[in-house]
């Protein structure tokens, strides 16, 4: 047992660090009507791609750099850290699928090209009530599949160049990738409160599908328990600096000749913020080392984290916003922007009382 | 990174299996002649064990159905012996730990008092030079396994005319020695269970089991309140012992609770909170071994295993409804495990107030986080730099214990 992260996982960590904070300025998002684009969503990313970040979790047989769930947290948690803009979640999803569901041929002709940095991808599961692949239908046509419906809350479509597809085949769920720019393909922006994404809707209407040949029923847990992690990640992360940035403040704002941070009414607050941020980050390296050891506990401990996370980081960026009083809710200060992350964060894969039902039912299963 | 715990063919645990299986009931001498009872403290003691052999000891013990010498003589081996081992003399280590580490001599905390427990520093038992003894005068309470308890570790002033944490002293005291007055406290379970008043008439003890110099008490004891808050980190129903929310979920799932709605999404939120909680406490053995820097954990720890303790039994009696509000041992089935006084929910629930209570306060904690590790100012104590003969008037003789004569 060794419950530490190794001086490999902190270097990363700190690499990662280092180049988002020079990177990463969310200033240009401080401005009404501001949208990622402006806060470098296609700049960032180029440099991110030159950095190989795409090909973290892309197999070495296909070109990328093979590396743990672990060390995938290490970024994913600085790139939550720093709300950095860019289509790096959509590229992760559609990977996934990709490595779940592709054959062979698939996964080595996909993922070559999303590890050498030449494509974006991204993943469409849900329907406007947030149902996981009941709102596009595939029919066979030929040896080819034709696509139509509206998926919704689709993170990175447009910068996507392939997009995969959650829908439903002769009932059962399979996954279909899609040329972004191929005919019958419309995708429009939503007016999604995290500014820091982009998140659209894509709309089908017989458009040319590819399906993944290894497509099952356990694609989507399978997928759906690294998103966790992904989103669990980012979630702890910003916790962490919502929590700093207001302990931060707390000692210099002062209020009847003391600072802030010398009334128990906010020490304790933040007190109590510190025992969640700590819990959170426990359960995300907890969730990537199951994953990584593809232990028979990662279901659960994904699960766990998302929830776990997912309120941790609503209720700190809440308190951050409280910490820093009226001041903290103009949109020229970034408090902002995390409590809409951590808001967004939780409900795009259902919120976390569901997260919790999976966690009862898999426990239900284990003593029956 | 390798959350695994050692597993049922590590040698290690073998080897433990084998000897209890061999000695199915051994005395705790034995146990303590193998360093078993104190696995994590160095020679001639305990055996320097990493975490993973303090794990499996745990593991075997319980399995051989041995009540942990860590649970029955707790003060001795979790909070105060491995004082002895940084501040104490070679004649008091000789002394004092061959008994303590057998679990023959049973010790007890003489710290709070009627005065104060959380702030613990303006304590007014005295203790005054008599040739090569102290005698010592005042009253101690909330004194756990007090009137069993043939060792007592107790904190008094010795200079009352420094500031309040500056002149304190830590002696360790036999309990038999006269003018040591120990009456249990009946607390709101209904239970006469652990708790009592001390009072310290005159009494006298030698010099050489003064512990440190005059004036260390406060680091000392200070140091004794965190491993002693290290301890109650683990997710059980009460200050980290007890049933976790594992036997909780369990319980529901036997007895069908688990699908009332009202129960279902509350027990989720224990049984993870309860799940990182173990998390913690198992990073916190980590990061000891592997040399790093204790970390936050047991401070931090505590604040969320307190309450989360008492929403568990909480939980279990909710589950119950009315029928629960009846004294009954039955609320959940439990495994039968060796929970000491806690091993019925039923318990546990009544006991839970104390939870955030003992060992400081949950705000003293909140305080201790607040100001430990986010670096936020510290509380004001406007007497915390005055002398202390200035801030408050010499104790008078305890009024309970004078009427009664």
């Amino acid at each position: 047992m060794n419950f530490t992260l190794s001086d490999d996982h902190l270097e990363l960590r700190d690499a990662a660090q280092t180049f988002l904070d020079k990177e990463v300025d969310l200033r240009p998002l401080l401005v009404p009507g501001a949208t990622a684009t402006d806060a470098g969503y296609d700049t960032l990313w180029r440099k991110i791609a030159e950095l190989g970040w795409p090909s973290l979790i892309v197999p070495e047989t296909y070109g990328g750099l093979g590396m743990s769930y672990i060390d995938l947290a290490m970024v994913v948690g600085e790139m939550g850290r720093t709300l950095a803009p860019c289509p790096f979640f959509g590229t992760l999803a559609g990977t996934w699928a990709i490595l779940r569901a592709g054959s062979e041929d698939q996964r080595a002709r996909l993922l070559g090209r999303v590890a050498g940095g030449e494509a974006k991808l991204a993943l469409a599961l849900t329907s406007m009530d947030g149902a996981i692949g009941e709102s596009v239908a595939a029919t066979a046509d030929g040896s080819n599949h034709r696509l139509t419906g509206t998926a919704w809350y689709v993170v990175d479509a447009a910068a996507a160049d392939q997009i995969v597809v959650a829908a439903r085949l002769d009932g059962r769920l399979k996954f279909f990738v899609v040329e972004a720019k191929a005919a019958g393909v419309a995708i429009a922006l939503l007016d999604w409160r995290d500014i820091t994404r982009q998140v659209g809707t894509v709309t089908l209407t017989g458009a040319l599908g590819e399906l993944l040949t290894g497509s099952d029923d356990q694609t989507w847990p399978w997928v759906r328990d690294r998103l966790y992690l992904t989103l669990a990640a980012e979630s702890a992360a910003g916790t962490r600096v919502v929590l700093d940035d207001a302990v931060t403040y707390a000692k210099e704002r002062m209020a009847f000749g003391r600072p802030l941070g010398a009334f128990q009414a906010i020490k304790h607050q933040l007190a109590e913020l510190a025992g969640q941020a700590e819990c959170a980050t426990a359960a995300v390296h907890y969730a990537a080392w199951a994953l990584t050891e593809d232990d028979a506990r990662a279901p659960l401990a994904a699960a766990m984290a998302q929830s776990y996370a997912s309120d941790a980081y609503r209720d700190a960026t809440y308190r951050n916003v409280q910490v820093f009083g009226a001041i903290g809710f103009t949109w020229e200060m970034k408090n902002h922007l995390y409590y809409k992350r951590a808001r967004c964060n939780a409900e795009l894969l259902g919120p976390p009382a569901q997260q919790r039902e999976e966690v009862i039912q898999l426990l239900e299963r284990q003593a029956a | 990174m390798d959350f695994n715990l050692p597993g049922e063919d590590d040698p290690r645990r073998r080897e433990i299996r084998a000897w209890l299986e061999a000695n199915p009931s051994p005395t705790y001498r034995q146990l303590a002649e193998r360093g078993w009872t104190a696995p994590n403290w160095p020679a001639p003691w305990g055996l320097s064990a990493g975490p993973e052999l303090v794990v499996m000891l745990d593991e075997e013990l319980e399995r051989a159905g041995i009540r942990h010498p860590h649970q029955l003589n707790a003060i001795a081996l979790n909070q105060c012996g491995q004082s002895l081992l940084t501040w104490g003399t070679e004649e008091q280590r000789q002394r004092f730990l061959p008994p303590a580490l057998a679990c023959e001599e049973r010790w007890c905390m003489l710290f709070s008092e009627p005065s104060g427990g959380s702030d613990l520093g303006n304590l007014r038992t005295t203790a005054r030079r008599v040739g090569d003894d102290y005698v010592i005068n005042g009253q101690k309470i909330w004194n756990s396994h007090a009137d069993i308890s043939q060792i007592g570790v107790i904190i008094v002033r010795t200079d009352s005319a420094v500031p309040k944490h500056k002149g304190l002293s830590v002696f360790i005291l036999d309990m038999k020695t006269p003018g040591v007055t120990v009456r249990p406290i009946v607390d709101m379970s209904g239970e006469v269970n652990e708790y009592n008043e001390v009072f310290l008439e005159d009494v006298r003890v030698p010099a050489a089991h003064r512990l440190g110099q005059e004036g260390d008490g406060w680091r000392i004891v200070v140091e004794q309140l965190q491993t002693e808050r290290q301890g109650m980190t683990m997710p059980g129903a009460v200050w980290g012992s007890g049933p976790t929310a594992r036997e909780l979920l369990d319980g529901l799932i036997r007895t069908g609770r688990i699908k009332n709605p009202l129960i279902r999404d509350d027990a989720a939120k224990l049984f993870i909170e309860g799940e990182l909680l173990r998390l913690l406490t198992y990073r916190h053995l980590s990061n000891k071994i592997n040399g790093k820097p204790a970390g936050v954990e047991g401070n931090l720890g505590k604040m969320i295993a307190s309450p989360h303790g008492q929403r568990l039994s909480d939980l279990a009696k909710r589950s119950q409804g009315a029928a629960g509000m009846v004294k009954n041992r039955d609320v959940l089935p439990l495994p039968d495990k060796h929970y000491g006084l806690f091993d019925n929910w039923d318990y546990a629930y009544w006991f839970s107030p104390a939870a955030t209570l003992g060992v400081g306060t949950q705000e003293i904690l909140k305080n201790t986080v607040a100001e430990r590790i986010l670096g936020l100012p510290r509380d004001l104590d406007p007497t915390a730099a005055t002398p202390f003969n200035q801030i408050n008037r010499p104790q008078v003789a305890p009024a309970r214990l004078a009427a009664e004569r």
